[in-house]
């Protein structure tokens, strides 16, 4: 398996770009590229030539995280002052806003049927989830404090929940906080499962395998990759590599592949039957914040493609094959 | 048989004596000579017979009586026989003195000797045997010049008298003129062609010392086809044999030799030679009784000295170094010069080194060097007694030369390599490549130890790949080769357990499989170090089984729990981390290194107290020598000083005071320490001595750039927080963001924090807000980040409406700005209802209440400053059309004038005299009318514009004034200012400070949270808004506070982590050293 360039785009943004994701292609419009960034705008591209399609803004502070809906119709971003703003794709009216104070925003993630919104709770150590048709809050997924928290103790804050994924069953959510634990949910009953536990620092990002609803892939901090059989609670494998903090991970269409970007700057492509890194780019010149591989579906599905975005404000695409 | 005949005096008859037959007392035939007067040629050739048959005490007898003063006056006419008499004795006494090894009775041989012959001289001055002889007997005492001018008086009498010219031509091979010395053998030759052996002898000795070994030889040949016992030609044949160095031809010559030997077991040459042979066949045994007898049968000196040098070879090759030191300085003693003799010099000198008496080893080398400056081990055996004397330098001179002449010298390579590793790790690195390079070419296999030191290098110079390969060359196959290669990581399925970092299971699982698992000794360094080069390349995983490995094998191998031990910490698992470091104390309950890190964690884990028994106990294992343990001492007092908010002045001094003297104890022990020079000027910076410490910081920086052992981003925070601190915020700011990139990726929300601050402080407000933002973003669970980005908004806000002038955009901005401060702010309370996090609800909400009154405010500034923006646009419109206005009138103007010219024109012809007048008056008129248009409009305008402005004015008077007040005080009407706008300003400057000192007490709060210090959020807030009006004061206070405790809280945790890897890696190479070490003292 392999990347290849395809195109970058200086300047794609004002500020730092913070969160990538890919709007899966609708009757009206080819699968998009939608980019969250610190200059406080949103901005769709056009795949493959990186033509800027539309920049939303509304939002205050730095744009912290996007999300599509897996129609491709319906997108959600969401900032630092922790207001999520959802909205249609194609014409950039604000369908909804959503706010739960005094919890924060921090990931968001579609489940794979696109009924729930799951947005990361930050501070409140829980994970909201929201209907998508009326845009009210139908859960609150709670991690247990553990037990006799000292009063004085800053530990509240350990339990910070920074990041969300849905199983591809979407019957599963795990979630990563700063402390390192994943937590992993189960849907339906609204309940907490358990805690994976083999980082110490936070998890920025996590995602299911999209073939088996029990491999969790997560990035740590701490510069490792962890591969989790999320049911058995069992640390499947490590991959380590990166020389600073894995800001993110997605994984492969094909479920052969997953994609890593880091504090060092680059992207790792990792090969999962041999567990090691097969590639590495370096065309980013500072932290690459998201990576993104396509959906699958579409009309015109040319080969994979994934996308990266990086505080040095570029974009960068490339294909996978 | 030969016989002689006695005459009988007085008759016919002779006696005859059968030669063989004499008798065995000799007087009985002196009797028969002296009563028959016989010829005194007869008494000769008897003599001469008793001589020959080895009757020496009956030869002696008869020459005496010979010679005796009777028979001078009975014979006194016969000169002839009397003088080859008196020869003969000088002769034989001659002999008896060469032969003679004691010193006294040689003396007297000669002088007997010499006496003979002088007394032949006085019978005829100028017979030549006389000069022959007397010419032996000086060669004999070793006077060559006297004896050569001996020789050259029989010569001049007679060129061709044999034993003249064979006197002679000794005398030349003495003189080391051997072609002259060849030539006149050939010349006795020529004239005495049946001459004996002895005088091919020399033929062969010149030949050889002339190089043309073929004549030689066969002149010996000669010799021995002549006298098959000549012993000197055995022995010089044989040498030339051993001489060809073939294994046929040392047989040859050691037959030979032997057969000198069974023929004359004392000739000293054929001893020593032997003595050599078995020398080389190691047997020892005979060596010593060769060598011995040698000894006992020659004086002279240089076989002497060849016949010590012998023993003390023996001695030293058996490792009795002091016989052999005694010995070998009985060589040296025997050699007058060391060119003539070399080699016990350099056997001495090697056994002295053994001996430890490296300066006389010196110079024996030296002398060595004299004879051969070019001899390669010499020069290494130099250099390595220089770096022995602590001479390094000299050393390294010496072994480079001897690199330079044996281009090929691999072993001098690596001697070289390792003297430069401590002061040019390239040139080292390069030796030890080319050393490599030769034990290849050599065909040799190159040392383990060799490529490990390569390796390392290799990793110190940033070079990974190209270690990684060495190392795994040195290691070469092995079970390691399973968990290094990711092909057949999969197979082994290694990375389950690479979290289980204690975790044996897997090797005794492979173990089960009948995989061999085996280390072997010399190959654990090396697996360490690629363990530790992995680590580097973000490998953990894979070093961590390494590590696992060998202390599968080695389970006391302390450096690879502490190994582990900073991995699990790197993945702040400290729990683990600490377990670990208990296991290699319980290896060595003492270790220094396993202290350190153990108290380190503790301090990590808030154990303040445990932690500093812990160094103190490091400390204590190595008797203070330890740096870095006196270091974390230091360290740990400096934040004992620094910790507490509610500062205890007498305490912070003595804590401080101590950790200078910490620092100060390292700094003397080894003045090069980085970190201690680091901890000194942080503590300098802390007593506001900002210039010294610039300089100190500055100086740690550059020394620390260069190694990647070596990672100090500390002192670059340090010099940007002395930057920050002297308000030199541009370069602050630079070093802040170059460290930031250069060391954290980053990924440092502190150093973030402290780029803002700086950012604030150079109010340059949209950096400082945008910095602070991604700092949240990095570390989303610090609230304490939002608190000071709210402020950072609010001050923003307030310093925009304070700007005298100001568009309608930029107030829109600070709206929106303040929008967000108040939903920060509001979001922070709501969230600290949840939690605690570092500061008080009330600041908060005072917050809040001011931004909503700012905004409030703001809202008003911004419908003025909307308006006025339109008041400006109008004006604009009103100009505009007032220029039109103009434009259109003048138009109309030009075209009146117009008209009227061609009206003018068209009546001139008609009536220009008629209607003169009529003219005049209607142009006057027009011109009248113009001017009072203008004036009236002119009045207009200025009435409207005025009475407009008047209203508004008055209407909006308050705020109009207040705005003029507050911001341009210039303005003359300041003292009308109403006690509304006095409030509004007091206010404003209150809240203007207040953020300010709160801005830096977060910071503190912040850098102290990290250290934990519990219940330190207190009454501070109180104490600001109780006391507003000493702002001021407090500002400043608050402000030199923040600047020395930043940089200082900073400090602790990646000194310690950098130097704990620091002194691993030194361990690292202080091991391969070690190892090497020891191979270079073989």
């Amino acid at each position: 398996m392999k990347l290849g360039g395809i195109k970058s785009k200086e300047n794609a943004h004002d500020d730092s770009v913070w969160a990538v994701t890919w709007v899966p292609a609708t009757a009206n419009h080819a699968p998009l590229i939608l980019t969250g960034s610190l200059d406080e705008t949103v901005r769709l591209w056009r795949s493959d030539d990186l033509v800027l399609e539309r920049t939303n803004t509304g939002h205050c502070l730095g744009v912290a995280s996007v999300a599509a809906h897996p129609l491709g119709s319906v997108a959600a971003s969401s900032s630092l002052d922790s207001f999520v703003r959802v909205f249609d794709v194609d014409s950039n009216a604000t369908i909804a806003t959503l706010e739960a104070p005094p919890s924060e925003v921090w990931q968001m993630r579609f489940d794979p049927k696109g009924s729930i919104l799951a947005v990361a709770g930050g501070g409140s150590a829980s994970v909201k989830l929201w209907d998508t048709s009326s845009w009210q809050i139908i859960a609150t997924l709670s991690i247990p404090r553990p037990e006799g928290p000292k009063p004085s103790d800053k530990s509240g804050s350990k339990k910070f929940v920074l990041s969300v994924a849905w199983s591809p069953d979407g019957k599963r959510l795990a979630c990563g906080s700063m402390d390192g634990t994943i937590s992993v949910f189960d849907v339906p009953r609204g309940k907490f499962l358990h805690h994976l536990e083999g980082h110490f620092m936070p998890v920025r990002s996590l995602v299911y395998s999209p073939y088996d609803s029990r491999l969790l892939f997560t990035a740590s901090d701490d510069g490792n990759v962890h591969m989790y059989d999320a049911e058995g609670k069992a640390l499947v494998g490590t991959m380590s590599g990166h020389a600073s903090w894995v800001l993110c991970v997605d994984v492969s269409p094909d479920g052969a592949a997953i994609a890593t970007g880091s504090s060092d700057r680059s992207v790792r492509l990792w090969d999962l039957s041999m567990r090691a890194s097969v590639q590495t780019m370096s065309n980013h010149t500072d932290q690459v914040w998201g990576v993104a591989f396509r959906p699958p579906g579409g009309s015109d599905v040319r080969g994979g493609r994934l996308v990266s975005v990086s505080d040095d404000k570029s974009i960068s695409l490339y294909d996978y094959s | 048989m030969a016989s002689v005949y006695i005459p009988v005096q007085n008759s016919e008859e002779e006696v005859r004596v059968a030669l063989d037959q004499l008798p065995r007392d000799a007087s009985d035939i002196l009797d028969i000579l002296k009563a028959e007067q016989a010829p005194l040629d007869l008494w000769l050739i008897i003599a001469r017979e008793y001589f020959k048959q080895g009757k020496i005490d009956q030869f002696r007898q008869i020459l005496e009586e010979g010679s005796s003063p009777e028979i001078d006056d009975y014979y006194a006419d016969v000169r002839y026989e009397r003088i080859a008499i008196l020869n003969a004795l000088g002769a034989y006494y001659s002999y008896l003195g060469k032969i003679e090894t004691k010193q006294r009775e040689k003396e007297d041989h000669f002088i007997l000797a010499t006496q003979y012959y002088n007394k032949a001289s006085r019978i005829d001055m100028h017979e030549p045997s006389t000069w022959v002889g007397k010419g032996q007997l000086l060669l004999a005492k070793g006077e060559v010049e006297q004896a050569s001018a001996a020789f050259k008086i029989v010569l001049d009498g007679d060129r061709d008298n044999v034993p003249a010219l064979l006197g002679q031509a000794c005398v030349e091979f003495n003189r080391g003129r051997y072609s002259d010395s060849l030539e006149l053998y050939k010349r006795a030759l020529q004239v005495f062609p049946n001459c004996p052996a002895a005088v091919r002898l020399g033929i062969g000795l010149c030949r050889y010392k002339l190089g043309q070994f073929e004549k030689a030889q066969q002149a010996f040949e000669r010799v021995l086809q002549a006298n098959p016992e000549n012993v000197e030609a055995l022995v010089a044949l044989a040498i030339m044999d051993l001489r060809t160095s073939e294994a046929t031809g040392i047989r040859k010559g050691m037959v030979k030799m032997q057969k000198a030997f069974e023929i004359y077991p004392y000739c000293a040459m054929a001893l020593n030679y032997l003595a050599n042979h078995f020398f080389f066949t190691g047997q020892h045994f005979l060596v010593e009784q060769l060598t011995e007898t040698a000894l006992a049968v020659t004086n002279h000196g240089p076989t002497k000295s060849h016949s010590y040098y012998n023993l003390a070879r023996s001695y030293h090759s058996k490792g009795d170094y002091d016989k052999a030191g005694v010995y070998y300085m009985a060589s040296v003693k025997e050699v007058n010069k060391p060119h003539e003799f070399v080699f016990p010099y350099y056997g001495l000198g090697q056994v002295q080194i053994k001996l430890g008496d490296f300066k006389s080893a010196l110079s024996n080398f030296e002398k060595v060097l004299e004879v051969y400056p070019d001899n390669c081990e010499t020069l290494k055996a130099l250099g390595h007694i220089y770096v022995q004397l602590g001479q390094t330098d000299k050393g390294q001179d010496f072994i480079r030369r001897a690199t330079k002449i044996d281009s090929r010298d691999a072993q001098a390579f690596l001697e070289l390599g390792e003297l430069l590793i401590l002061s040019d790790t390239g040139a080292a690195l390069d030796a030890f490549k080319t050393a490599r390079t030769l034990f290849k070419k050599g065909g040799q296999e190159v040392p383990i130890e060799l490529l490990n030191n390569i390796g390392v290098l290799q990793f110190e110079r940033g070079e990974f790949e190209l270690a990684q390969q060495t190392f795994k060359e040195a290691l070469g196959d092995g079970i390691w080769l399973s968990f290094i290669n990711v092909e057949n990581k999969s197979s082994i399925n290694a990375a389950t357990s690479t979290l289980q970092f204690k975790d044996m299971q897997l090797f005794h699982d492979l173990e089960s499989n009948d995989h061999h698992v085996e280390v072997s000794w010399d190959k654990v360094t090396v697996l360490f170090n690629l363990a530790r080069l992995l680590e580097q390349l973000n490998e953990s995983g894979t070093a961590s089984i390494l590590y696992r490995l060998i202390l599968f094998k080695y389970p006391d191998y302390i450096d690879a729990y502490l190994r582990l031990a900073a991995i699990a910490k790197a993945r702040n698992n400290i729990l683990l981390s600490i377990e670990l470091v208990n296991d290699a104390l319980k290896v060595n309950d003492k270790c220094p290194n396993a202290l350190s890190m153990l108290g380190e964690l503790e301090l990590k884990n808030d154990d303040w107290v445990k932690a500093k028994e812990t160094l103190r106990a490091a400390s204590d294992a190595t008797e203070g020598k330890d740096s870095y343990a006196t270091l974390s001492l230091g360290n740990w007092n400096y934040f004992a000083a620094v910790r507490n908010e509610k500062r205890n002045p007498k305490l912070e001094a003595t804590h401080l005071e101590k950790a200078k003297e910490l620092y100060t104890r390292v700094l003397i022990q080894h003045s090069a320490n980085l970190y201690a020079a680091n901890g000194a000027a942080v503590v300098l910076a802390e007593k506001g001595h900002f210039d010294v410490s610039k300089d100190i910081f500055t100086q740690v920086q550059e020394a620390a750039s260069g190694s990647v052992f070596v990672q100090m981003p500390d002192v670059w925070i340090n010099l940007a927080h002395v930057y920050f601190a002297q308000g030199n915020f541009s370069l602050a700011v630079k070093m802040y963001q170059n460290c930031l990139r250069k060391f954290y990726h980053n990924t440092d929300s502190q150093i973030l924090l402290y780029l803002a601050r700086t950012h604030y402080e150079a109010e340059q407000w949209q950096d400082c807000i945008k910095t602070l933002l991604r700092a949240i973003h990095l570390a989303p669970s610090n609230y304490t980040l939002r608190f000071d980005a709210g402020v950072a908004m609010q001050k923003f806000s307030a310093s925009t409406l304070q700007k005298a002038k100001r568009t309608a955009d930029e107030v829109r901005t600070t709206v929106a700005e303040l929008q967000n401060a108040v939903r920060v702010f509001s979001q922070l309370s709501a969230a600290s209802n949840l939690h605690i996090h570092g500061f008080d609800e009330k600041k908060i909400d005072t917050h809040v209440g001011y931004c909503n009154h700012l905004l409030s405010a703001a809202k008003v500034h911004l419908e003025a400053a909307e308006r006025e923006e339109q008041q400006v646009r109008q004006r604009q419109e009103l100009a505009r059309q007032v220029a039109l206005a103009e434009e259109a009138r003048r138009k109309a103007e030009e075209q009146r004038k117009f008209q009227m010219e061609r009206r003018k024109q068209e009546d001139e012809l008609k009536r220009v005299q008629q209607q003169e007048e009529h003219f005049k008056r209607i142009k006057e008129q027009w011109k009248s009318s113009t001017h009072s248009k203008r004036r009236e409009r002119s009045d207009d305008e200025e009435g409207g514009t005025g009475e407009k402005k008047r209203r508004k004015g008055g209407k909006r008077r308050k705020k109009d004034k207040h705005s003029k007040s507050r911001y341009d005080n210039e303005e003359p009407e300041t003292d009308m200012m109403d006690e509304q706008e006095m409030e509004d300003e007091e206010a404003d400057i209150n809240y203007r400070d207040e953020p300010q000192t709160q801005m830096n007490d977060d910071a503190e709060e912040n850098a102290q949270g990290l250290l934990a210090a519990a219940g330190l959020e207190d009454s501070d807030a109180e104490d600001e808004t109780a006391a507003p009006s000493s702002s001021i004061a407090r500002r400043r206070q608050a402000l030199s506070e923040s600047d020395d405790d930043e940089p200082l809280q900073r400090q602790t945790s990646p000194v310690r982590e950098n130097s704990a890897d620091m002194q691993l890696s030194e361990g690292e190479i202080r091991d391969g050293d070690k190892t090497n070490g020891d191979d270079v003292s073989d």
